[in-house]
């Protein structure tokens, strides 16, 4: 994710200014983040809108809240079946799916508690 | 009551207005629709075409479907409308954002107030696509949708889900406390001739067993997708004592600043709450009013949960309790807040914040027929969300 040189905040998505300090575009810098964090929200996509997507329906895109920063929040599917676990505030971590050549996207996956 | 903020060079009043029927595909074109409302809406205010000396409105067509737009077939324009209309006005605006009757009112009654014009009018012009509302395509996403569309988050009924179930997760909603909103809405829109759903209210089990388009958000907590027009006429107070019914006065407003550290695609119940909270201070300041002043707060229900959001931004009740104060009857016209009195977009159909403002102009100018309230002296007319929209308070009486 991006980090703020001047400030250390954290940007996702990435921005062309820091949404903290207003430092423009050039004081970033990348770094890996742990990719865990809780579970905020959740939905169940019934229809698919995109035509990529309709053979995955019904599936839930989730929303974590990472640890590293309040409010730092990783929109992205959920791996593996919802379950009793899909609860508010779950531990959940980020996990890839390759889903063409070249092209791997996160995914969330709840941990055991 | 403090002082109002938004004193101007005079008071600003709605002198007429129309409304075309709602339908889910239109027999005609929706600019002839527009042209032919435009026209009532003038000859409602008692004036010729050759008075109206400025036009406005917000012409976005909500979807995201993508594709292109044909000015007077999928939109219309002020643009179009006055070329249509052969008139040559002396002020013309557009307005770019989200909100867009509040965002279109506020336009006219600077302009009027500023003597850019004296007749403004504002209209909205709503289309019901062929298609799926927001189906699209797309295969490869850029921009702000690139974080959002590859995880198959798309369009607002997902968005608003995301929000929405965190609230229910958050403060133990339920389904069945929604309900209220949805079959209040829908009862209100049934005795309203115009309203897509005239004459059809809504039951609670029909609601509850609603399919699901994204989990929590079914298909009867959005407003049916429909073709129809509203159109309003503005004039200064000063000429608006001459007029044939009695005028409504802009008492105040506010618009919402998006803010987010994430995607417009994607809102967090937090984002919704900061940003209201930060709208609803400044209508108040706006105005000069406090929550309790208010006979007639018309919420915006695009979405079933915007009616939580708000009710608890706007302070008619603390944050996560909407759920219950709607439960318990607080929003039913009879005997609680009439929130939804007019119908809302649930009630009548996709007519972005025209519902919502037109209840407000009727029952302040006691045009409302068998619906009419009584007492009704101060209301707000809501759209969108409070974070991302607008809300604009009118009066029976000249602010001030």
């Amino acid at each position: 994710m991006q980090r703020c040189a001047r400030c250390g905040w954290l940007s996702y998505p990435p921005d062309t200014i820091c949404s903290s300090c207003l430092s423009p575009e050039g004081s970033f810098a990348w770094e890996t983040v742990s990719g865990r964090g809780a579970l905020r929200s959740w939905t169940v996509i019934r229809t698919a809108f995109l035509p990529g997507f309709a053979p995955y329906v019904p599936y839930v895109v989730a929303a974590a809240e990472l640890t590293e920063q309040a409010g730092l929040r990783l929109v992205a599917r959920l791996a593996g079946e919802p379950g009793p676990g899909l609860v508010y505030g779950a531990p959940v971590e980020t996990v890839f799916e390759d889903v063409a050549e070249g092209v791997a996207v996160p995914m969330l996956r709840l941990l055991e508690s | 009551m403090s002082r109002a903020r938004t004193s101007t060079a005079g008071p600003v009043a709605i002198v007429g207005y129309a409304h075309s029927p709602i339908c889910r595909r239109t027999d005609t074109s929706l600019g002839a629709l527009t042209v032919a409302t435009a026209l009532a809406a003038i000859a409602d205010a008692g004036l010729t075409k050759e008075q109206i000396d400025g036009f406005t409105t917000g012409a976005l067509f909500p979807s995201s479907g993508g594709g292109a737009l044909v000015d007077g077939v999928q939109i219309v324009t002020s643009d179009w409308l006055v070329e249509r209309l052969r008139l040559q006005p002396r002020w013309l605006a557009g307005f770019q954002g989200v909100g867009q009757i509040p965002g279109a009112m506020i336009l006219a009654a600077n302009a009027i107030a500023s003597g850019a014009a004296d007749y403004v009018l504002v209209h909205r012009a709503m289309y019901n696509p062929p298609k799926r509302y927001h189906e699209n395509p797309l295969i490869e996403a850029t921009g702000s949708h690139q974080w959002t569309a590859p995880h198959g988050l798309w369009g607002p009924p997902a968005q608003m889900a995301l929000a929405y179930n965190e609230y229910m997760q958050r403060y133990g909603a339920t389904r069945d406390a929604m309900a209220e909103v949805v079959v209040e809405a829908r009862r209100n829109g049934s005795r309203i001739p115009w309203s897509h759903w005239f004459g059809q209210p809504l039951s609670v089990e029909d609601y509850m067993s609603s399919p699901m388009v994204a989990d929590p958000i079914s298909v009867l907590d959005c407003d049916i997708p429909v073709s129809g027009v509203g159109a309003f006429v503005l004039t200064s107070g000063e000429r608006a004592k001459d007029s044939k019914h009695r005028p409504v006065y802009v008492a105040g407003y506010a618009q919402g600043r998006w803010r987010s550290s994430n995607s417009l695609d994607f809102w967090t119940l937090d984002d919704i709450y900061e940003g209201g909270a930060a709208t609803a201070a400044r209508l108040w300041e706006s105005a000069g009013l406090e929550p309790g002043d208010v006979d007639l707060p018309q919420v915006y229900d695009g979405f079933s949960p915007m009616v939580y959001f708000w009710l608890e931004s706007l302070g008619y009740c603390p944050v996560g309790e909407a759920h219950r104060f709607v439960a318990d009857g607080g929003i039913r016209t009879e005997g609680g807040l009439p929130a939804l009195s007019g119908g809302g977009a649930l009630g009548n159909g996709r007519m972005h914040g025209v519902p919502q403002t037109l209840e407000c102009y009727l029952q302040l100018s006691g045009r409302a027929g068998e619906r009419q309230l009584t007492g009704i002296e101060v209301a707000l007319a809501c759209q969108s969300t409070p974070n991302f929209g607008g809300v604009v308070a009118y009066s029976a009486s000249p602010p001030g």
